[in-house]
């Protein structure tokens, strides 16, 4: 059985920066089953990765590619093309079990980073009601398809959701020749980025419909048709607004899930809110010491850059991971709050600063971020003109500032409130 | 009696609709507003002893149903002579193939879609019934027990899952005590065997049951197998002994001499048979039609079913069902089943609708489900779903299974009605179907057994239920087997070239689906579905968007992009 101090499971951009980061002092092996390092970047073939981290705008195989040049000058063990059946938590060690070509191996190791990215909500999950053709996608599905095989999904096209990957997609099937119907949505403010809905959507004037759903799918063999509908702020159909859209495709853009079934073996708790474990500012499990989280798999990132940061983040403590006791400092979010990531703060870490990740649940103007000690004394706040919920909101926070308290509070206040 | 049901007829349908005599069956003829009615009215008409209802009151408005079949014809079955011709290849028409395949003698077996087990054999629950519901007496009950028994030796024949986990029914009332000696009674008369319980013991065996029950019933003998393995296997082993499948090949015409058949009209030629199985599901009347012997009508009853994911399977260990004494619920029967796989299904329902093939699904109706059977097993919740899926029942108003020689067509023979417990029947009533074809037959030709009939078969590696060292050893064997294709459920390359290879011709994206369990976990086929594409388009060595996802023109993907260079971007998988 080899023997690793850190095993990164995963070889998208978080796993990369990961295994960049663990390799500086820890003997380090990279897991991926798919043939090629890049993970989902690989079939993102559009422009916008790495505006923060390199300053320039890239291509996502371009920013992997960065990656992958900088994995290949550190020492480095990587094996592709290999699938994680099990993972086993020793007394101080973790076993790891990989099946590929070659058989199935297995690894020991003291800390493992998990980098695995996340799914696509499916049709099912949204409940459309109708027939079983063929013609229904998701997004990332018909990228792969349209980027990865060269091959159109179909001609007409309906998109339902306004998630980034369903924008982009709108886009890049009008340049290639397919008629986009529109984007449905059923909430009554876009959930993608701005920037895509301007660049993807009205530069090339496909039509966006806000609270609209498609509640039923047409077709046999192919799709044929969809009914869409209008919905209230409580996702009920209002009825006598249904609208028959011919089209033999219907992509769906729905939302993503982190992949977390190797955490779920391990025990690990996850937060229901990220669907992601608990972690503290070193990114590790809170209740399995040693499981280190990042990237999609950790919650779901709008930018591909703060997604190599918690990479470098998980990676980094990684290596250092000594099984020491670790006093944990709650962080309590306030209602406005989608989630907020670290859920917990672990004081005794080399960092100076401690870095929030936090998404507001609503659109929100001129507010105020305020966190509050145990003692109800504010040691931080921050002025927003306007909080999206696509658009994921990035703290740095002087550690210190959360020393002696054994919980902290993030708050929403008006703007305005002189403090 | 006829009286009666023209009383019955003209109150409750109008005017037009009327009753005549055909045969030893009952016509009824006429237009009405409303499914509903249509349906009472051929369940009144079957309480009067004829033979059978031949319903032909007609829906107002109701339009041509949709009928799934080839777009294509050809000449491939032109002139082909056959000893037998079994039309239909679910697991009844299937598992006919099968036990006949012990005879010298020459079988066709035709079905209108891409494979076999694409309608209703692979859209159900796969529960293996003990044959306590079925009344005694009936055919259903005869063949539900016979064939519940029979599963044992078939499973291990065609090496598939059995699991025979028994079945759990709990109560809430001291009620159990009241119906307790009914149910005894018509278990013995059935024969099957029966276990009461009281609380603790129903937590014993289901330690996750709501336990504001007092008590419950087991019947040690329910099983479970997985409906389209097993009609996939029967088929295998069919194809082995030398029975040939023909799909995509529609039946359209049957033409009789002084009531015998001698042809079969199909989209691919004149097909001349002996003996003819009627073994064609929710169209098994209309097949009877066109031989000449009408005598029922099938009534199709949709099912819809709830998959939870894997993960939450093992709050179930067998099948547990909690009855709803409220008979105003709209959803009657069904519980949770826990699959071979290990998904729990909720389900099914039961509405009556005018379409033979119309699979949709609705939110409501999932979600009454899973309310209700949330009442036996509190554990499960809507976020559970993966997926649903429907199926249609062949039922007629007699509401039993029609295992007969025709009466009046001298070499046609009926597995026709045969809705739930079809799959636990099977064995049964291809034992039965196998005795009278080989009389029928026996009246053209000699009909001896083969020397050599080879009544096992192997199912191909199922890597993830190897030991891990077992699982190395079939890797080092052959590479395949070690590089993973779909996620989800941890499936193969091997697995599926495997199913490609399979004796039986398939090549579309659900056909492997149902040998290998590719694109059926909780990412639905969004990861996979490409790949598995790749190894058809490459196995076939045709074109990538010349996959269907079900056969037909089910295609998958539209036309190449335009900017497309090479494939340097290719994954090869
Ligand atoms: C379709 C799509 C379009 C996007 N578009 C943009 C954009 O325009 N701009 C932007 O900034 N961001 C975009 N993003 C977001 C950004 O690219 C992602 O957030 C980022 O790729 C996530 O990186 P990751 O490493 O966490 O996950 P991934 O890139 O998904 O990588 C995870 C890797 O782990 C591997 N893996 C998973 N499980 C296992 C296992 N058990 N064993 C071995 N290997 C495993 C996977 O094969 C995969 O290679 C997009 C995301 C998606 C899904
Ligand atoms: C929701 C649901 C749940 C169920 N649960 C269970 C259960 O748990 N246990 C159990 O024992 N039973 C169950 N059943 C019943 C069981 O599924 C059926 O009894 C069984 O599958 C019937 O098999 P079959 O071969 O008769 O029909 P099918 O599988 O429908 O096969 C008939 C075939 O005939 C072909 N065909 C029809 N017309 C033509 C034509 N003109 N030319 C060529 N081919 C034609 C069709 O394409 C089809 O493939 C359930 C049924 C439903 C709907």
């Amino acid at each position: 059985m080899k023997k690793y101090d850190v095993i990164v499971v995963g070889g998208g951009p978080a796993g990369l920066a990961a295994a960049i980061s663990s390799s500086e002092n820890a003997k380090t092996l990279l897991i991926e089953r798919e043939h090629r390092l890049g993970g989902i970047l690989k079939q993102c073939i559009h422009d916008g990765f790495g505006i923060i981290k390199f300053g320039e705008k890239l291509s996502g195989p371009e920013y992997a590619e960065k990656y992958k040049d900088m994995v290949k000058e550190k020492n480095i063990d990587i094996i592709t093309d290999s699938f994680i059946t099990d993972i086993k938590k020793n007394d101080k060690t973790f076993s790891v079990t990989v099946v590929n070509s070659s058989g199935i191996s297995q690894y020991e190791t003291y800390s493992v980073v998990l980098a695995t990215g996340c799914r696509e909500r499916t049709a099912k999950q949204v409940f459309i009601n109708g027939e079983r053709p063929a013609g229904i996608y998701t997004a990332g599905t018909a990228q792969y398809f349209t980027n990865i095989l060269g091959y159109l999904p179909g001609k007409d096209c309906v998109i339902l959701g306004s998630g980034d990957i369903g924008l982009i997609m709108a886009r890049r099937l009008t340049l290639e020749g397919a008629n986009v119907k529109g984007v449905f949505e059923a909430k009554s403010e876009p959930s993608g980025l701005m920037r895509n809905i301007v660049q993807c959507l009205e530069d090339y004037d496909i039509p966006l419909e806000l609270s609209t759903t498609v509640s039923r799918v047409f077709g046999k063999e192919r799709v044929e048709a969809v009914e869409t509908v209008r919905v209230d702020k409580n996702m009920n159909y209002i009825p006598g607004t249904e609208k028959v859209v011919k089209a033999d495709t219907l992509i769906l853009s729905v939302g993503l899930i982190p992949e977390n079934e190797i955490a779920e073996k391990l025990g690990i708790s996850t937060d229901i809110k990220t669907k992601g474990p608990f972690v503290d500012n070193s990114l590790m499990s809170v209740n399995v010491p040693g499981i280190f989280c990042c990237g999609n798999a950790l919650h779901v990132n709008d930018l591909v850059d703060y997604v190599s940061e918690s990479g470098e983040t998980a990676g980094k403590n990684a290596a250092l991971y000594k099984n020491t006791n670790r006093k944990l400092t709650k962080i309590i979010i306030s209602d406005e709050f989608m989630y907020c990531v670290p859920q917990y703060i672990n004081y005794e870490t080399d960092e100076k600063n401690i870095i929030f990740y936090i998404r507001v649940k609503n659109n929100c103007n001129n507010v105020r971020i305020i966190i509050k000690n145990e003692r109800d004394e504010i040691v931080y706040s921050r002025k927003y003109i306007i909080m999206r919920p696509p658009e994921m909101e990035r703290l740095v926070i002087n550690k210190e500032l959360f020393k002696n308290t054994s919980f902290i509070n993030i708050s929403l206040e008006n703007g305005d409130d002189n403090i | 009696m006829k009286r009666k049901i023209d009383i019955y007829l003209k109150k409750n349908i109008g005017k037009s609709a009327t009753s005549s005599e055909y045969r030893k069956s009952i016509l009824l003829e006429g237009e009405a507003d409303s499914w509903s009615k249509i349906i009472s009215a051929g369940k009144y008409a079957a309480k009067f002893g004829y033979k059978g209802v031949i319903n032909k009151i007609s829906l107002k408005g109701f339009s041509e149903d949709y009928i799934s079949k080839p777009d294509f014809t050809d000449g491939k079955f032109n002139n082909y002579n056959t000893d037998v011709l079994i039309i239909g290849g679910g697991i009844i028409g299937c598992s006919i193939a099968r036990e006949l395949s012990k005879y010298n003698i020459n079988i066709l077996l035709i079905d209108k879609e891409s494979d076999v087990a694409y309608h209703t054999s692979s859209r159900n629950d796969g529960m293996i019934h003990p044959g306590l519901v079925p009344k005694p007496g009936t055919k259903k009950a005869f063949y539900n027990v016979r064939g519940n028994y029979l599963w044992e030796k078939i499973s291990e024949e065609l090496d598939i899952e059995l699991h025979r986990t028994g079945s759990v029914i709990t109560y809430d009332k001291k009620f159990l005590n009241i119906i307790k000696p009914f149910l005894k009674m018509r278990a013995d008369k059935n024969g099957v065997p029966i276990e009461f319980l009281n609380k603790d013991e129903v937590l014993k065996y289901e330690p996750f049951s709501s336990d504001d029950i007092v008590g419950g019933i087991r019947l040690p003998t329910a099983g479970i197998v997985s409906p389209y393995k097993a009609t996939v296997a029967y088929a295998e082993n069919a194809a082995v002994n030398g029975v040939v499948f023909g799909f995509n090949t529609f039946a359209e015409k049957i033409n009789t001499v002084n009531g015998e058949i001698i042809s079969v009209e199909t989209n691919r030629g004149k097909i001349l048979p002996k003996t003819v199985i009627n073994a064609a599901g929710v169209y098994s009347d209309i097949i009877a039609q066109m031989a000449g012997d009408m005598f029922f009508s099938i009534h199709p009853r949709k099912g819809q079913i709830a998959i939870l994911d894997k993960k939450y399977g093992n709050s179930l260990y067998s099948i547990l069902s909690r009855p709803n004494l409220n008979f105003h619920s709209d959803t009657k029967g069904g519980g949770l089943v826990k699959t071979v796989e290990g998904n729990i299904l909720v389900g099914p329902s039961a509405e009556e609708i005018p379409y033979r093939e119309d699979y949709s699904t609705d939110y409501k109706t999932i979600i009454s489900m899973i309310s209700k059977h949330e009442k036996a097993l509190n554990r499960i919740n809507k976020n559970q779903i993966i997926t649903y899926f429907s199926g249609i029942r062949a039922a007629n108003y007699e509401e039993d299974f029609i295992i007969e020689k025709s009466d009046y067509i001298k070499n046609l023979i009926h597995a026709a009605g045969i809705q739930s417990p079809g799959i636990a029947s099977a064995p049964a009533v291809s034992e039965e179907i196998e005795k009278l074809t080989v009389e029928v037959l026996s009246v053209y030709k000699e009909v001896k057994r083969k020397d050599k009939w080879i009544n096992r078969r192997f199912s191909s590696p199922q890597p993830l239920k190897l030991s891990i060292k077992d699982r190395g050893n079939l890797i080092l064997k052959n590479p395949d087997y070690g590089k993973i294709i779909c996620r989800c459920e941890e499936i193969s390359r091997g697995e599926i070239i495997d199913a490609l290879k399979s004796p039986l011709e398939i090549s579309d994206l659900d056909s492997v689906k149902r040998r290998t369990r590719t694109g059926m976990g909780r990412c639905q086929g969004g990861f996979c579905t490409p790949l598995v594409m790749q190894i058809i388009s490459e196995f076939k060595n045709e074109p990538l968007n010349s996959v269907t996802k079900k056969g037909h023109t089910s295609f998958i993907l539209g036309e190449k992009t335009k900017e497309f260079t090479g494939d340097d971007l290719n994954e090869k998988v």
